[in-house]
């Protein structure tokens, strides 16, 4: 007696996420501008108009160059092309990006998914310590270690790393406390599933949807975060192009060269309202809460 | 000229781009007075029909053709405000579930003083605060809630589901309606419960005059509350009449299969599984179960959930576990299967106490299938990746596994090909059938049945049923079903056994306890399902008020 019951056509899970997806113009643009900043980070030697402006050049006939069809961005005070340096400067800010998530963001998962799949004293330890580490302010966290090490790219990635796990952790946290109540998950322990096989295999996949949504958003915010560092002088050292060193130099000029900041800062702008307006998209594609 | 009369209506939804007909030339007509049902399975239209009279159709439905004739007027070509305005005072709806309907910050009192002070508005006549409150006071008490005052002050969650499910009514009646349209009221509550609240229903329904439109899936829910039933499927009303002639002599295959698929509670159509002589699989000896919540200085909250039952399961059987929500047969059940251990007594599987097996039941011994369909499968994982998991930690080589799957598949009767398919692809009933095949997967000798069917259809509860009677015919399983539906329990299993309130009232062969129900809370939870014809009716053990009182949380309180 095989029987197929009736049923409508029902579309994949995929399938149903990309219309959700396309269906949300605000969505759209934010992927197509993170992806502008991500072409322009890559391809940035073929499209800056003076490459060799990235580095300690000095050209003192162009400094404080207004913009015009040469300079598209104006020039700064030694006289390099501002959008060279900003195009760069994208470069600096999404290894930052990737420099941090690719650390805080399994640490903080792999925590987060331990701590809610096992109860009692593992729990209480590591959202304990999580705790601990969210009381930390960012950026006094940051100012320490700077002060402490050399400051540059790396030591910056060190510091926002050290706090960004804990953000990871919390909501892996959340969702496995949740799913690890499940009836499937019960069904898997009795069907003789090894503790391993249940983390990875039953409860990561229930995951990945608030991780990818809340890496989008974070890759803003470290952005935002990296920016603040190099404009208090933490960050990136000359002549090294980064946008928050660019706006913290350009500072002194204002107003009569206001494109020394303007340019930098819109930068920053583009870049980061992008990462949150696909961070936005992607979690009503998923449909969860962060 | 009729109340209500819907001609030819057609709707559709819309979403993102794909157009699904979901009504087709539904024709309906409510006289004024009459008690009509409409009846179908999940996704059917009834309770879009509803909705589409109400006017709280969801934005992409769309109205193709079709008339609404409410008093010979159309509906549909009124203004939002005018259909507005028809809303709680013309007509009104008793919602299906009595928790998500209340916010729960405000009070019940603020809840229904809220309904009363807008329709007053509506109507231009505003009336004052202490006029409504001896206006909801009097509604109260008309929905039997003994103490209104009481009920009135409290929030949502402190009221039981019964007495939830009579504010609905008593809001749904604030205004005197002249139509009342119940969407499946106390489906989510106790059979006891449900009884009561049908019976409120029908009561207000005739001292009022009211015109009463029942949706529901359950037939017996329909004998006890229509004169006229519609039956719906796929969006088309496929047949119509009084109920008599409908339930006894249905016209159309879809009606009859309907009608058939209710198992019976007495009658020459109940079935009697033969009963096991063999060796006990499971022994429970006084078995108890405390749960303890510590305080800070206070002394410990205890709840006994279970206490002192006795318990033989022999090899081979279906032992039925019936009784109530919070009843304390799921606790029983898992101490069975060694998830949770007995606080006193001791469990004893194929002759050996659990508690030596370092209290785990071993995973070939015992399954269970879960009871709700939506939450058992890992929505993340395909079909073919959940059967698996038993077979890999059970040592099987990739080859092995992947025939094991498939002759799993065969056996829950679902096709080669949905290894690959997600849980969201499959419909509930399939989904129950990868959960029995995933059980069967370990290979055990005892699955434990946690109301398998209770959130499917009545049709599918029927093939579900007959799989897993086959199933354990051949290769010789022992369930223990748990449920609250005594007329399943009635026909699959073999032995039946009451739970109240922690305690097993009673014991014995289904045909002996339905013939002679010996414990006065088995007499009243019988007598309180809903069945389909007179004679079964009739059958029914009779409980005196005085009886119910005793043994039955009164929802009036």
């Amino acid at each position: 007696m095989a029987l197929i019951e009736e049923q409508t056509e029902i579309l994949s899970a995929r399938r149903m996420a990309w219309l959700r997806f396309r269906a949300n113009p605000v969505a759209v643009i934010g992927a197509l501008m993170v992806i502008s900043v991500i072409v322009m980070a890559i391809f940035a030697p073929v499209i800056a108009r003076f490459p060799d402006h990235v580095g300690a050049v000095i050209d003192f006939r162009n400094k404080h160059h207004a913009p015009d069809a040469t300079y598209w961005f104006g020039a700064d005070k030694v006289g390099r092309d501002i959008f060279t340096r900003v195009i760069f400067g994208f470069r600096v800010s999404l290894l930052l990006v990737v420099g941090v998530l690719i650390v805080a963001v399994p640490v903080g998962g792999a925590l987060g998914l331990v701590a809610g799949y096992f109860s009692g004293r593992i729990e209480a330890l590591i959202t304990g310590f999580t705790n601990v580490m969210l009381a930390i302010p960012p950026l006094v966290m940051a100012l320490a270690v700077g002060n402490v090490l050399n400051p540059n790219l790396v030591t910056a990635m060190f510091a926002i790393t050290l706090l960004w796990w804990t953000w990871h952790a919390r909501l892996v946290y959340r969702v496995s406390k949740s799913v690890a109540a499940e009836d499937y998950i019960e069904a898997a322990r009795l069907a003789g599933a090894s503790h391993w096989h249940i983390l990875t295999r039953e409860i990561l996949p229930n995951c990945i949807s608030v991780i990818s949504v809340k890496t989008t958003l974070d890759a803003a915010f470290i952005i935002l975060f990296g920016a603040t560092l190099s404009f208090l002088g933490l960050g990136v050292r000359p002549p090294t192009p980064d946008l928050g060193t660019m706006v913290a130099d350009g500072r002194q000029f204002l107003p009569e060269m206001w494109w020394g900041v303007l340019f930098p800062g819109l930068a920053i702008f583009y870049a980061t309202l992008g990462f949150n307006l696909l961070g936005d998209g992607l979690r009503d594609m998923f449909d969860v809460e962060v | 000229m009729a109340l209500l009369d819907i001609r030819n209506l057609n709707l559709s939804f819309t979403s993102y781009g794909r157009t699904q007909q979901a009504l087709r030339d539904v024709s309906l007509t409510i006289e004024e007075g009459q008690r009509v049902a409409l009846i179908g399975e999940t996704g059917s239209g009834k309770s879009v029909t509803s909705k589409a009279v109400l006017n709280t159709l969801p934005g992409n439905a769309r109205v193709d053709s079709g008339q609404i004739l409410w008093r010979g007027e159309d509906l549909l070509k009124k203004t939002t405000g005018q259909r507005e305005a028809l809303k709680g005072i013309e007509m009104s709806v008793v919602m299906q579930d009595p928790l998500s309907s209340f916010n729960p910050v405000f009070t019940i009192g603020r809840h229904l003083d809220d309904v009363l002070y807008w329709a007053d508005c509506r109507a231009g006549r505003p009336t004052g605060r202490k006029d409504r409150a001896g206006r909801i006071a009097e509604i109260l008490r008309k929905v039997q809630l003994a103490d209104p005052a009481r009920v009135v002050a409290a929030y949502p969650a402190e009221l039981s589901g019964g007495m939830r499910q009579r504010v609905l009514i008593a809001l749904a009646l604030m205004n005197r309606p002249a139509l009342l349209i119940s969407d499946e009221p106390g489906t989510a509550l106790d059979v006891t419960t449900q009884d009561e609240i049908l019976r409120l229903i029908n009561k207000l329904v005739i001292d009022e005059g009211l015109t009463h439109l029942m949706i529901t899936h359950n037939l017996g829910v329909v004998r006890a509350t229509a004169d006229d039933v519609y039956v719906m499927n796929k969006g088309e009303i496929v047949e119509s009449g009084p109920l008599r002639r409908l339930f006894e002599a249905p016209k159309t295959a879809y009606a009859r299969d309907l009608v058939d698929a209710i198992p019976p509670l007495y009658g020459p159509g109940v079935k009697d599984q033969k009963v096991s002589d063999g060796a006990p699989l499971v022994e429970l000896k006084a078995v108890t179960k405390t749960f303890r919540r510590k305080r800070l200085l206070r002394p410990d909250e205890a709840t006994q959930a279970v206490r002192g039952v006795d318990l033989n399961i022999a090899r081979g059987e279906i032992f039925g576990l019936a009784g109530e929500s919070g009843s304390g047969k799921t606790t029983l059940a898992r101490m069975v299967m060694g998830i949770m251990q007995p606080s006193e007594g001791r469990v004893f599987i194929d002759g050996r106490p659990l508690s030596d097996t370092g209290g785990r039941a071993d995973r070939r011994l015992a399954q269970i299938v879960y009871q709700n369909p939506g939450t058992s499968l890992n929505p993340k994982r395909t079909v073919g990746q959940t059967l698996d998991v038993p077979l890999r930690f059970a040592g099987l080589d990739p080859k092995d596994r992947q025939r094991r799957t498939d002759e799993l598949l065969e056996r829950v009767d679902l096709p080669r090909s949905f290894v690959a398919r997600f849980p969201h692809e499959l419909s509930g009933g399939q989904k129950q059938r990868v959960a029995i095949a995933r059980a069967l997967a370990a290979d055990p000798r005892l699955i434990v049945l946690d109301e398998p069917t209770s959130a499917l259809d009545v049709s599918v509860q029927k093939r579900v049923i007959a799989l897993l009677e086959e199933l354990r015919y051949e290769l010789g399983l022992t369930y223990l079903f748990i449920s609250h539906d005594l007329s399943l329990m009635r026909n699959f299993c073999s032995r039946i056994s009451v739970m109240f309130k922690g305690e097993m009232v009673e014991q014995g062969r289904p045909s002996e306890v339905f013939a002679n129900p010996a414990h006065p809370y088995t007499r009243a939870l019988i007598a309180a399902i809903p069945v389909v014809t007179d004679a079964e009716e009739a059958m029914k053990p009779k409980v005196t008020p005085e009886e119910k009182q005793r043994f039955l949380v009164s929802s009036a309180a």
